[in-house]
């Protein structure tokens, strides 16, 4: 046990930053995952989907309905709703989106807006407005490597969101489909000049978005109140990561997402504790204002 | 013709009070008053200028805080209050529109949304000024007496008149405006910026201005708002639900027509307050359901397909 | 009535602008000629505002007119039309015009008037109803062109007004554009339609990858070698598409 005389403020600062850094860190790769699946159905069809933070908030719900039904451990309800969440998005897209998407940008902002008042009010009847959590007997104290705190359910969620988003990376570049997404998602004409048939592509590419926000949701659910409106706040901030990164860029709104990440942990700490969401709004306006293009981007993947 | 239509509807409103009195059904007539200048202010700038605000709470609540702070604080009545609330959302929406309209399309409106973010979590934070997330409370209002009777405040009719007189206003502004070169600028605006600039057109200025306008009917409704529920706290006023009510009701309504914005309330408002009285919540799952089918059958909106079934019967080409 | 100086514009590292200089009388019709790329419609852009130059001066009657806004420079009296037609798609012909009479006359009775003058004098009076999204592409270049008109520019810059029309239209347009000169009007206009430039200019300037070749009347020009060269050496350019 170390005296108390050696505890000096240099370490307890020190600390503190790793904490907050970690912290940051964590939180961050699942703001990366939500957006990286905001930013690709972007990048190929141009669509502001307002509804990516109720699919997340349904992920979550998933993961809380089949571990209270079925005793399911939430991390490996992943293997269920991910491809739930596939499909599902292939639908909405495919019956929904399909007809809306050439009327417009905003038309289908306006839609997808819609859209997610209608999902998030359902979900509020169906489910009630009461708080949910999921209480796992593994996840009660939190590992302390090193002397920082980290909380069980994130570190797994940290670990299996880098995988997911890694292996949607593998899959952008080394598959036929993938590379043909990236292709649709920079110049659709020649694109579709070169055969790939863009409608097809539009459908995988909301499927794997919403295949995405479902994971990340299910990720969550472990470590966050449940309510049917978090949806709201998430998309809000998604946006900030998506800006942030450039607009159709994958390696950008992963950045986007541990800076966000980041900025809100290192924010809380140290400028105060209710202004940390505003941090995000505020370097949202700014980069929106000087850097249209993203911090990173040409605004493309 | 029209002028008839025009005088049975005012004689309408101006009776129904008397006509119908089961508070829920005059509630619901306030609600339906009440969105109807605020959905009159998005019309503005969403409709005639085209520029999509998923912001439009930042007024609402700035005029409401205002009317608030002025009687509680400093005793001015709220009827004046609310014209004062107006007038400070209006000026607060110039240096919003200076920095958000260098924006186009979708990434405008992510910006107006930011902007009205921060001005929640400002009002949430400056307990001097707002009381924080505790919010503002008007217990009693002052004493008005009109052609010899003192105003029953625990009535509805008294608010039921001041919105309705708020409402009419609303649309009057809205039908000069439609008239006026600034309104005809703005549609221009909102067809090609570049054109527009290209025939005179300070196209920025005349953004700006049309934000100006919206802001203050949005201040004056929010002002309404804080006197007819006598209670506000930021995260009520300064919301996304609302900013997002605020568009949904012109659009599916109507946009760019004068009546869209009444239209569209009756039809959102009756339905959502019905709603809710019975299931408590998740009343705006109609407000989702209606714009998806506006959006997908009919973009013009309810009050816009209306108009051009009627005038397809009768031979009239509208552009 | 127009002078530029110098005028110079870069894109990164590509000069589309090269340090170009002239003047146009007023009450002339002034082409603007060139090959595909030699920079026309960047110059248009530079002088209606819509772009910043690098460098270099544009003078209206005196007056600089670079750091306007676009819209500033119309009111100076500066009206041009756009290469690929920019209507006001949702609106009728009228309104477009209207829209633009507005600058001058406040008041809609008067606005709609000065839009009904100048319709009828491009051709447009029986379709003043439609949506402008309906009218051909040769109606709507008229519209294009009235909607300039009607804002009552001392200078009109006209960007490929006969792209795309048949003989007997183009010779329409050619009569509407001395029309409009008759009147008073200043024009520069850019346009690869040689037969028709050629006939109706006054005098022509040849530009090639952004700098002057060559400015003189119309005879002049078609006999310059260094005009030729530059519409023969870029044609004997290996082209990948055609």
């Amino acid at each position: 046990m170390a005296p108390t005389s050696s505890f000096t403020p240099e370490i307890y600062y020190m600390e503190t930053l790793v904490q907050s850094i970690v912290s940051g860190v964590l939180t961050g790769s699942l703001y990366a995952m939500i957006g990286v699946g905001l930013t690709i159905v972007f990048g190929v069809m141009r669509i502001i989907n307002m509804a990516h933070g109720d699919m997340v908030m349904l992920g979550m719900y998933g993961a809380f309905w089949s571990h209270v039904a079925w005793k399911m451990d939430p991390f490996l309800s992943i293997i269920l709703w991910v491809p739930a969440g596939f499909v599902g998005g292939v639908v909405v897209f495919r019956f929904l989106l399909r007809k809306i998407v050439p009327g417009g940008e905003l038309n289908t902002l306006l839609y997808t807006a819609g859209l997610s008042l209608f999902v998030a009010n359902l979900a509020l009847l169906v489910w009630t407005g009461d708080y949910r959590t999921i209480k796992l007997p593994y996840a009660i104290m939190p590992l302390r490597p090193l002397g920082i705190s980290v909380p069980i359910p994130l570190a797994i969620a940290f670990a299996m969101a880098i995988l997911l988003t890694a292996g949607l990376f593998w899959f952008l570049v080394h598959t036929d489909t993938g590379r043909a997404i990236r292709a649709t998602s920079q110049e659709p004409e020649a694109a579709a000049l070169m055969g790939i048939s863009v409608g097809r592509i539009s459908m995988i590419t909301f499927g794997l978005g919403t295949a995405l926000a479902c994971g990340a949701g299910v990720l969550l659910a472990p470590s966050l109140y449940l309510y049917p409106t978090v949806g709201e706040i998430l998309v809000a901030k998604c946006f900030v990561i998506v800006v942030l990164g450039g607009l159709g860029s994958v390696p950008g709104a992963i950045a986007g997402g541990l800076l966000l990440g980041l900025a809100e942990s290192l924010g809380a700490v140290y400028v105060s504790v209710p202004y940390k969401d505003a941090i995000g709004f505020v370097l949202f306006l700014l980069v929106l204002l000087f850097r249209p293009a993203g911090l990173f981007g040409e605004g493309k993947s | 013709m029209k002028l008839i239509l025009v005088a049975v509807a005012l004689a309408a409103l101006v009776a129904a009070p008397w006509i119908v009195t089961d508070p829920f059904y005059v509630h619901l007539m306030i609600m339906v008053l009440m969105w109807t200048v605020l959905g009159a202010s998005w019309n503005v700038v969403g409709g005639f200028a085209g520029q999509v605000s998923f912001g439009h709470s930042a007024f609402l609540g700035t005029g409401a805080y205002t009317t608030m702070i002025l009687y509680l604080n400093m005793g001015i009545a709220p009827w004046y209050g609310i014209v004062l609330g107006g007038l400070v959302a209006a000026v607060i929406a110039l240096p919003i529109g200076l920095i958000c309209f260098r924006l186009r399309g979708p990434y405008f409106a992510l910006s107006t949304l930011a902007v009205a973010e921060i001005i929640r979590l400002v009002a949430l934070n400056w307990e001097s000024l707002t009381n924080g997330p505790v919010g503002l409370l008007i217990t009693t209002l002052p004493p008005v007496t009109l052609a010899g009777t003192a105003l029953d405040w625990e009535s509805k009719t008294p608010f039921y008149y001041i919105i309705a007189v708020l409402a009419v206003g609303a649309l009057v502004a809205t039908s000069l405006l439609a008239r006026s070169r600034l309104g005809a600028y703005l549609l221009a605006v909102r067809d090609d910026i570049d054109s527009a600039e290209a025939i005179g057109i300070n196209t920025v200025q005349v953004r700006v201005l049309a934000l100006a306008l919206s802001a203050f009917l949005a201040g004056v409704g929010g002002g309404f708002y804080a006197m007819y529920l006598r209670y506000i706290d930021p995260d009520a006023v300064f919301s996304i639900p609302l900013s997002v009510e605020m568009v949904f009701i012109p659009v599916v309504g109507g946009l760019t027509t004068v009546m869209g914005p009444f239209i569209g309330a009756v039809f959102l408002v009756s339905l959502g307050e019905t709603f809710r009285t019975h299931f408590l919540t998740g009343h705006l799952i109609f407000y989702g359901l209606f714009m998806m089918v506006a959006i997908r059958y009919m973009p013009e909106g309810i009050w816009g397909r209306l108009r051009l079934m009627v005038a397809n019967r009768w031979g009239v080409r509208n552009a | 009535m127009l002078e530029l100086k110098g005028l110079t514009k870069s894109f990164g590292g590509l000069r589309a602008v090269t340090d170009l200089s002239f003047t146009v009388e007023k009450g002339a019709i002034v082409g603007l000629i060139g090959p595909n790329g030699s920079g026309k419609t960047t110059v248009f852009n530079l002088v209606a505002g819509f772009l910043p130059p690098s460098a270099g001066q544009v003078l209206l009657e005196g007056k600089n007119l670079v750091g306007l806004k676009p819209y500033a420079i119309t009111r100076k009296g500066v009206a041009r039309t756009f290469q690929t037609v920019k209507p006001f798609r949702q609106l009728s012909v009228m309104e477009n015009v209207t829209l633009a009479a507005f600058l001058r006359f406040p008041m809609r009775r008067h606005a709609e008037a000065e839009a009904s003058r100048i319709l009828e004098k491009v051709g447009l009076k029986g379709k003043i109803k439609l949506p402008a999204n309906d009218l051909t592409l040769v109606d709507q270049k008229r519209l294009e062109i009235a909607r300039a008109l009607a804002t009552g520019p001392k200078l009109l810059l006209l960007d490929e007004p006969m792209g795309g029309l048949n003989a007997t239209e183009v010779d329409l347009a050619a009569h509407l554009i001395n029309d409009i000169c008759a009147d008073g009007v200043t024009i520069i206009w850019v346009e690869h339609v040689l037969r028709a430039i050629m006939n109706t200019s006054h005098r022509v300037i040849v530009i090639n990858y952004g700098a002057k070749v060559a400015d003189g009347t119309p005879r002049e020009v078609v006999e310059n070698p260094d005009v030729i060269a530059a519409y023969l050496g870029k044609r004997a350019k290996p082209h990948a598409a055609d």
